[in-house]
């Protein structure tokens, strides 16, 4: 595929038709939570857009983020956006190796100074810059200087997000996010562990379209997909007001599809599209196949208490603790009245008319 | 470290140091600051079942003072029923307090939760209302008075808006609720909140008092 | 029986008399909030300690009481009686005066001052506010804890001042001592009434007190002739018969502890198995329930009020009473100290009802009785007589209901204070005694 292409014009090479074009704009569309009637100016927008470049950086991470986007079947519209773009830098997916690659890259930054996309999986370690290196470059240097002419970095996954699972505690490797390195250049989190496919693609999407940034949350997420929680979009909500619990994972409630609330379900604090976008082209996401949600797109969700243990839990500390806090209070209170009864005595014994 | 997770971390723990401490120091403060033994001639020596009636009869009020008390009776039921409702039969509730006493208890639909919750809230202003307004009430209310009705009714609005998801996203409210039931721990030993364990020993007191006269407390 | 005896009216002037406004101890402001506090820390236990820290300060002990249900105003509710203490012990005595002391005011002089009127001239101690409370309160007796913080820091009200001094200096009380009482058994001796004066050794000693002596002639010589009806081998002493406790109406513990002394002690010399009570709630009360307490010992004898040896003797079948059959009603007052403080409700009913008088009750009666609105002491205070008076018509009004014919009660200062009230109101219902009553109804 040229560069020079636009995506209209790549896209009816692939031979997709103009009724899948469209069908595919309203899909986008609708997944950037626009109206109906926006459709065309997407259509527009999409079949004239050029391609981006896009440098893909892959850090301390486990490759679920590309397997997630990757391993979807046949053709599907993640594809054909992820097709779309000139993705110039990819180690895990790219042929070249070493000072090839390396080349690749440095090439792709110079020629698209300022407007290629970098996109960052995984998270960068900071205590010790030797943990993770790529072609003898620390990911630390390799940030900074791939950071430096982007139009914007997108931060797929947790831990490229919030510094995900390298970043638990203890965090051995110092692990942080691109936000912590990376302070003046528009950051797009993109969390989930993985991310929603869709959801990367989405993002990508509205590059593409409006060529802007979109509208972030606190946590630097878009708002398109992380504006609400899973808890109020799940199916299983009425199993919750009605106060219906799976007790076990196997028994009468889990069979009938109950509330996983005290199961540890962590829908109620974590943000993200799981329960309407769901995953594999729509088949099913985590709940509804049995299990609560981890709150895999949350930052450090991984030091938030047990996985199944329900968000109400409290962590009361030890019971040694507030024997000595009682011991505490009972020696002072017992302090207190002794110096009390003496005073009482005192004024007893005082004599005066 | 995130709200939520230092309102159900260590805001908790600290919390409850206070909470037990406090408690402790102040019963077995006043516990130890015994009375004199009554050496005079009990009418009656069966001055336990006395004391232990007192515990129940002082539940209701006397029939000669039914009629003038019969507000602060009935909202006194109503505020203590609906609270106790809401605060042990909320199914979260129950997994909080499973989460240290190691077991658990049914719970009830979250749409009676949320009515008794709003009832306890009500009832809750009302009292709030009348303290600054009855001329007896206001005129012997101190600032214990009115922070003890406050710590308690900021739990019980944060809870109903994080029920809701009403007004923030439900992390921050659920850690605003969490850290107003904190606060309310905090002050619960130094206040009149403490009436709730002071009650059964004071009543219990008066009623081998009257008991060993030979009068019903 | 008509023994010569001084009129309401006189003793009203006797009153008047009495309340010039002598001047009190002369104590520095510093020395009488030491002092107060040395008396409030003398009298806190366990028991004040929890009731102190158990108030919910939820206002209801002022519906229960009769000067806050008069006047509506709300500084007579019983919880602010004890404000002042309060303050003291969450400030010097409670586990957490370190704490407390932050934010809770110091008791001045200014204080002692004002609550001065809220617990002498505002409540008599009767303790109906005691039996609303929802947490069990004892609060008429941490208001007695007030009057001995008051009474230590010289400020009892000059009349009752006046009385205290009396009894502890010369053991007279309105100038009724020895020689009057002993004029007294002369006068009934001349009537046929035999009073065993002064004898050495005997199983029961009956005390009297001074208003049954100057007002209650009738009353003495009815307990007089019951005791000899029913055989009792009984003494009155001269040296010892005073039963009224102005001590523990004050607040003031040397006068109080010195009159329950002269009365045990003698009771002991002579052997008493029984002391028996006039018709005098207070002094029951002193007698019955603190006498041991103050002593540090058990006491050597039984303290019986009139109602409790009446009820008992006529089941002992050593006492017969006539049967009224011309459908006469009564109603009982129920004297605060001898029913909620004391335990004694049935007895004075069944003596009544043993007489075939149909007993009507009030709308609050025994232990939720309302007070005369003079009890403690109060009935002396002048800067009292209007609180009083209102609280009197509560009373009045809810015997009125009751429609009985006459007013029977068990405590001479209860009929005091119905007199005077009824003096001032035109009220005519008749208030008699219980052992006036009896005496008039001995069958032979
Ligand atoms: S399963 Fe989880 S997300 Fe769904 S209703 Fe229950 S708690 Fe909420
Ligand atoms: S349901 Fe929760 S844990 Fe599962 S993928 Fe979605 S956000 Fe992550
Ligand atoms: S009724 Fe009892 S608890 Fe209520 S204010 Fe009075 S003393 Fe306090
Ligand atoms: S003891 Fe009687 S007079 Fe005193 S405050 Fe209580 S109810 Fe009122």
């Amino acid at each position: 595929m040229r560069k020079d292409q636009n995506l209209g014009e790549y896209l009816r090479m692939q031979g997709v038709s103009r009724r899948g074009f469209l069908k595919f704009c309203s899909a986008t569309a609708s997944l950037m939570a626009l109206p109906p009637s926006a459709v065309s100016q997407v259509a527009e927008a999409l079949a004239t857009a050029r391609r981006p470049s896009v440098i893909w950086m892959s850090f301390q991470e486990c490759t679920g983020c590309t397997e997630s986007l990757t391993r979807s079947h046949a053709p599907t519209l993640e594809s054909l956006i992820f097709d779309a773009i000139s993705l110039d830098y990819h180690h895990t997916l790219q042929a070249a190796a070493g000072h090839g690659a390396e080349a690749a890259r440095e090439a792709a930054m110079e020629e698209n100074k300022g407007e290629y996309i970098l996109v960052v999986d995984g998270s960068i370690p900071n205590g010790n810059n030797g943990y993770s290196t790529i072609a003898g470059i620390s990911n630390h240097d390799m940030l900074i200087e791939a950071a430096e002419n982007c139009f914007a970095i997108v931060a797929v996954g947790t831990c490229a997000a919030f510094g995900g699972l390298p970043n638990a505690d203890p965090n051995p490797t110092g692990a942080v996010s691109v936000s912590e390195i990376i302070k003046d250049k528009p950051i797009i989190n993109v969390s989930g562990c993985p991310p929603i496919p869709v959801v990367i693609t989405g993002v990508l999407a509205h590059f593409l379209t409006f060529g802007t940034i979109p509208e972030l949350d606190a946590l630097g997420r878009p708002v398109a997909f992380f504006g609400q929680n899973i808890h109020d979009r799940c199916y299983r909500r009425p199993f919750y007001e009605r106060g219906q619990f799976a007790e076990t994972f196997d028994d009468e409630g889990a069979r009938k599809g109950w509330c996983l609330y005290k199961l540890g379900c962590k829908g109620p604090t974590t943000y993200n599209a799981c329960a309407t976008l769901k995953w594999n082209q729509g088949t099913s996401f985590p709940i509804q196949s049995g299990h609560g949600c981890i709150g895999c797109s949350e930052p450090r969700f991984w030091d938030k208490g047990g996985f199944y243990d329900p968000i109400s839990a409290g962590q009361w500390g030890s019971r040694d603790a507030l024997l000595g806090a009682a011991a505490a209070g009972a020696a002072l209170g017992v302090g207190s009245a002794l110096a009390a009864r003496a005073r009482k005595k005192k004024a007893q014994a005082a004599e005066e008319i | 470290m995130t709200l939520l997770e230092f309102a159900s971390g260590p805001g908790l723990q600290w919390a409850l140091w206070i909470f037990v401490f406090g408690i402790t120091w102040r019963v077995v403060g006043a516990v130890f600051l015994l009375s004199r033994k009554d050496i005079s001639k009990p009418r009656h020596t069966n001055t336990i079942s006395a004391g232990l009636g007192a515990v129940w009869s002082r539940s209701s009020p006397a029939r000669a003072f039914e009629k003038k008390i019969r507000f602060q009776h009935v909202t006194g039921y109503a505020w203590h029923f609906a609270l106790f409702i809401s605060v042990l039969f909320f199914a979260p509730h129950i997994l909080f307090f499973e989460s240290v006493l190691g077991f658990s208890w049914p719970h009830l639909p979250n749409t009676i939760i949320l009515i008794t919750a709003i009832v306890a809230t009500a009832v809750l202003i009302a009292l709030l209302i009348r303290r600054a307004t009855h001329p007896v009430q206001r005129f012997i209310s101190n600032a214990d008075d009115y922070i003890s009705i406050f710590v308690v009714l900021v739990p019980l609005v944060t809870g109903i808006l994080a029920f809701t998801h009403f007004g923030a996203r439900y992390e921050t409210l659920l850690a605003v609720h969490l850290l107003s039931v904190e606060v309310m721990l905090i002050w619960f030993p130094f206040g009149k909140l403490m009436h709730m364990i002071m009650t059964i020993p004071a009543r219990f007191q008066a009623g081998t008092a009257f008991g060993r006269r030979g009068v019903k407390a | 029986m008509n023994t010569e005896a001084m009129s309401l009216q006189d003793f009203r002037g006797k009153l008047r008399e009495m309340s010039v406004d002598t001047p009190g101890r002369d104590l520095t402001d510093e020395d009488r909030v030491r002092r107060a506090k040395k008396a409030f820390a003398q009298k806190l236990n366990g028991h004040r300690a929890v009731d102190m820290d158990t108030c919910l300060q939820c206002g209801m002990c002022a519906e229960a009481c009769h000067f806050y249900e008069a006047t509506q105003d709300e500084r007579y509710a019983p919880v602010y009686k004890f404000r002042p203490l309060r303050r003291f012990y969450r400030r010097e005595m409670s586990p957490m005066r370190w704490f407390y002391r932050a934010f809770t005011r110091d008791i001045t002089v200014a204080d002692l001052k004002e609550w001065q009127h809220l617990v002498y001239d505002a409540c008599t101690g009767c303790g109906r506010c005691d039996m609303i409370c929802p947490m069990g309160i004892k609060i008429s007796a941490a208001i007695r804890v007030m009057r001995h913080g008051l009474a230590g820091a010289g400020f009892v009200p000059s009349e009752m001042r006046i009385i205290r001094d009396e009894q502890r200096d010369k053991n007279t009380l309105f100038g009724v001592g020895a020689e009057q009482l002993r004029a007294l058994v002369e006068r009934l001796g001349a009537q046929g009434i035999n009073v065993p004066l002064d004898r050495e050794q005997a199983d029961v000693m009956l005390l009297t007190t001074a208003i049954e002596v100057l007002l209650f002639p009738d009353a003495f010589a009815a307990t007089a002739k019951i005791l000899n009806k029913a055989g009792a081998n009984w003494t009155i002493r001269s040296d010892a018969f005073e039963a009224a406790n102005v001590g523990i109406i004050t607040g003031d513990d040397p006068t109080m502890i010195l009159a329950i002394k002269r009365i045990v002690e003698k009771a002991s010399a002579i052997g008493a198995k029984t002391v028996l009570m006039p018709e005098s709630g207070h002094a029951y009360q002193t007698l019955r329930w603190e006498g041991a307490n103050e002593m540090g010992e058990p006491l050597s004898f039984d303290v019986i009020s009139i109602p409790e040896f009446v009820a008992a003797e006529i089941k002992a079948g050593r006492l017969n009473l006539k049967t009224q059959t011309n459908g006469a009603s009564v109603t009982y007052h129920d004297p605060c100290r001898l029913s909620r403080k004391g335990g004694v409700t049935q007895q004075p009913r069944d003596v009544l009802t043993a007489m075939g008088l149909e007993v009507r009750e009030t709308a609050s009666n025994r232990r939720e009785n309302y007070c005369c609105g003079g009890g403690c002491g109060e009935f002396v205070l002048k800067s009292a007589a209007d609180l009083r008076q209102k609280a009197f018509e509560i009373k009045k009004h809810e015997i009125d209901e009751t429609g009985a014919d006459a007013v029977v009660t068990g405590c001479s200062n209860c009929r005091v204070n119905l007199m005077i009230g009824a003096d001032n109101s035109g009220w005519r219902t008749p208030v008699t005694s219980l052992v006036e009553t009896v005496a008039a109804n001995l069958a032979d």
